[in-house]
């Protein structure tokens, strides 16, 4: 697993999720360079409508490759603001760029959202 | 012997013909149109030539992913839909069927008038055909009219703009937008169907889900909604179409929030389409039929009331299949098992008809299979439960096929592992869902499916699957 990456400037939800949050309280989710390495090529990622509401740990979508189909867990609270368009032409994004151009979800982090749940690079890493 | 006339020759009513004739009895099958009814002439069968018609298409548009290319010179080679191609197999396969439907009455002796029939009081059928009116005394009849497509006063069916989907099933071109009113089993089909033509399809359902009927598990409906998605099929959910106006030949639909859907809002927005498919529901075939003459009692929608075994109010007469309308299953299957006990009653029997264990095909891409209880209802009936599902992705025969969407979902009793309820998404599904139904009827256990060897390579093996999932609590 030597060649799987876990930036440092993102958090981690257990379920394989990450997520960059601004100081202005809104976020970026994507899954993990670990979980596209499970899943293996990419052809699908259902997303959420926009507007969507989403506690920590709930399903807002699923990915599916050629072997598996998987749910996308919520990393922190929050609302959907926009999705990644572009994956829809290009799932394949999710294996070569999961942290840049394979983001899934914007969202506005709910304000007394529980971050608790969330692990930095080294101790995801360290429970995989 | 009895002597019955049967009125509609749909499955419901050539079915009890054909089993009253080898029981000995003088039957008379008055049918007012084609024979066959809903299911051979606008319904199952039909539907499902076309089925393969956007199957055909859908292969030779990935003939690559399987290595099969063009011969040289001939590389840019495309497919399209030839509607008028299609309808026309479509009418040989109905042709071919009903033809068939036909022989065997004449090889039982059965009596076929072409007519239509009216209820003259006690046993009597006056039937109207080409030539005169006739009247047709017997012990017994039994209603099996059947339903027909249902209108909506806000979307007037013109036949050509605003269509039902007796007209989608003989359209002479692949319209370039379309909407489809309702995201029911009809529904979902042809969106799938049309999609698969070429059409850009929106679906738009009053309830929150895709195939919003209780037999069907909620995860099938998600699983559907994604695959509409990845088809480009747009699905729009807790809306209504509060009107449709043609327009320049257009279609101006206005959507708005349903009211089946409690706290659904949003503003009103306008689509527009070349075709509007109306699939919103049945209404019963009693038009003419003259029910209260015999004192044959129906709801207040005209639904045909009938007891477990077929018997309506009126003595020696029978009501089966679609007739009898939504409360009981509107399936072809449901209306030939109906129409068996009926006849067994005429013949002086006491049958009844268990609804609990119907199985049912639902023929969108990929395809559903369903059989006893969605994981919904079996805990709102008290069951204590567990489920299991099983991706088809991960059988070997799907990868070799290239059919990964799908998915096998088995409902069984906790403690038990009593199977309850099968559901299944993917190729072939309404194949597989034969062995379910099977287990169900004979009150099977996970663990009975589980040390049934299955043959490998095939999809079959998913229901082995998720059994064997199942008992180790995965």
């Amino acid at each position: 697993m030597s060649e799987l990456t876990f930036p440092e400037d993102i958090l981690y939800h257990p379920e394989h999720t990450w997520v960059r949050i601004a100081d202005d309280n809104t976020a970026v989710v994507g899954i993990t360079d670990f979980a596209q390495e499970q899943l293996g090529e990419v052809a699908f990622v259902d997303l959420p409508e926009i507007g969507s509401t989403f506690a920590a740990g709930d399903e807002f979508g699923t990915v599916e490759s050629i072997k598996a189909v998987s749910s996308l867990h919520m990393p922190i609270a929050g609302t959907v603001t926009a999705i990644n368009e572009a994956l829809e032409d290009e799932p394949s994004d999710v294996n070569t760029a999961p942290y840049g151009d394979a983001w899934m979800i914007r969202i506005t982090v709910d304000a007394d959202a529980d971050k608790s749940q969330l692990l930095d690079s080294e101790k995801y890493a360290a429970q995989l | 012997m009895p002597s019955i006339t049967i009125i509609g020759s749909g499955p419901g009513g050539h079915i009890a013909a054909f089993e009253a004739a080898r029981r000995g009895a003088e039957v008379t099958l008055v049918e007012k149109t084609d024979v066959g009814g809903t299911c051979l002439n606008t319904g199952c069968i039909p539907t499902k030539t076309l089925k393969s018609s956007a199957e055909a298409l859908e292969t030779a548009g990935k003939l690559a992913q399987f290595g099969i290319a063009a011969e040289a010179g001939t590389e840019k080679v495309s497919f399209k839909a030839d509607m008028p191609a299609v309808i026309a197999r479509k009418e040989r396969v109905r042709k071919v069927l009903s033809g068939g439907l036909e022989k065997t009455c004449a090889s039982l002796n059965i009596r076929l008038i072409r007519g239509a029939a009216e209820l003259a009081g006690d046993t009597t059928v006056r039937v109207h055909t080409a030539e005169g009116t006739e009247e047709v005394k017997s012990d017994n009849i039994i209603l099996a009219t059947g339903s027909s497509t249902l209108d909506l006063p806000s979307l007037p069916v013109d036949h050509k703009h605003i269509i039902n989907s007796d007209d989608a099933l003989n359209l002479d071109h692949v319209p370039n937008r379309m909407v489809i009113v309702g995201g029911g089993v009809i529904g979902c089909e042809l969106a799938f169907i049309y999609r698969a033509f070429g059409a850009k399809v929106t679906i738009v359902e009053g309830l929150d889900r895709l195939l919003p009927i209780p037999s069907v598990d909620e995860d099938m409906s998600r699983l559907l909604q994604r695959e509409a998605k990845k088809h480009r099929i747009k699905v729009e959910l807790a809306k209504t179409v509060k009107s449709a106006t043609v327009v320049d030949g257009k279609v101006s639909c206005v959507l708005g929030p349903s009211p089946f859907v409690e706290g659904a809002t949003g503003e009103d927005t306008t689509i527009e389409a070349d075709v509007v498919l109306v699939a919103v529901g049945r209404t019963p075939n009693i038009e003419g039929l003259n029910l209260d003459a015999a004192g044959v009692e129906a709801d207040n929608r005209g639904w045909i009331k009938a007891d477990e075994g077929m018997r309506t109010s009126a003595k020696g007469i029978y009501a089966i299949g679609d007739a009898l309308g939504p409360a009981r299953i509107m399936l072809a299957h449901v209306a030939s098992a109906e129409g068996l006990c009926a006849v067994a009653n005429c013949f002086g029997e006491d049958k009844t008809l268990d609804y609990s264990v119907i199985p049912a095909g639902i023929f969108t891409s990929p395809e559903i299979g369903t059989v006893g209880l969605s994981e919904t209802d079996a805990i709102s009936k008290g069951f204590e439960v567990r489920s299991q599902v099983f991706q088809f992705r991960e059988l070997g025969k799907a990868q070799a096929m290239g059919e990964l969407p799908g998915m096998f979902k088995l409902i069984c009793e906790k403690e038990s592992g009593k199977i309850l309820g099968v559901h299944i998404a993917g190729a072939h599904a309404t194949d597989l869902i034969a062995e379910a139904a099977l287990a169900i009827e004979k009150g099977l256990t996970a663990a009975d499916l589980a040390h049934t060897i299955h043959a490998h390579p095939t999809l079959a093996e998913g229901l082995y699957e998720v059994a064997e999932g199942w008992l180790r609590g995965c």
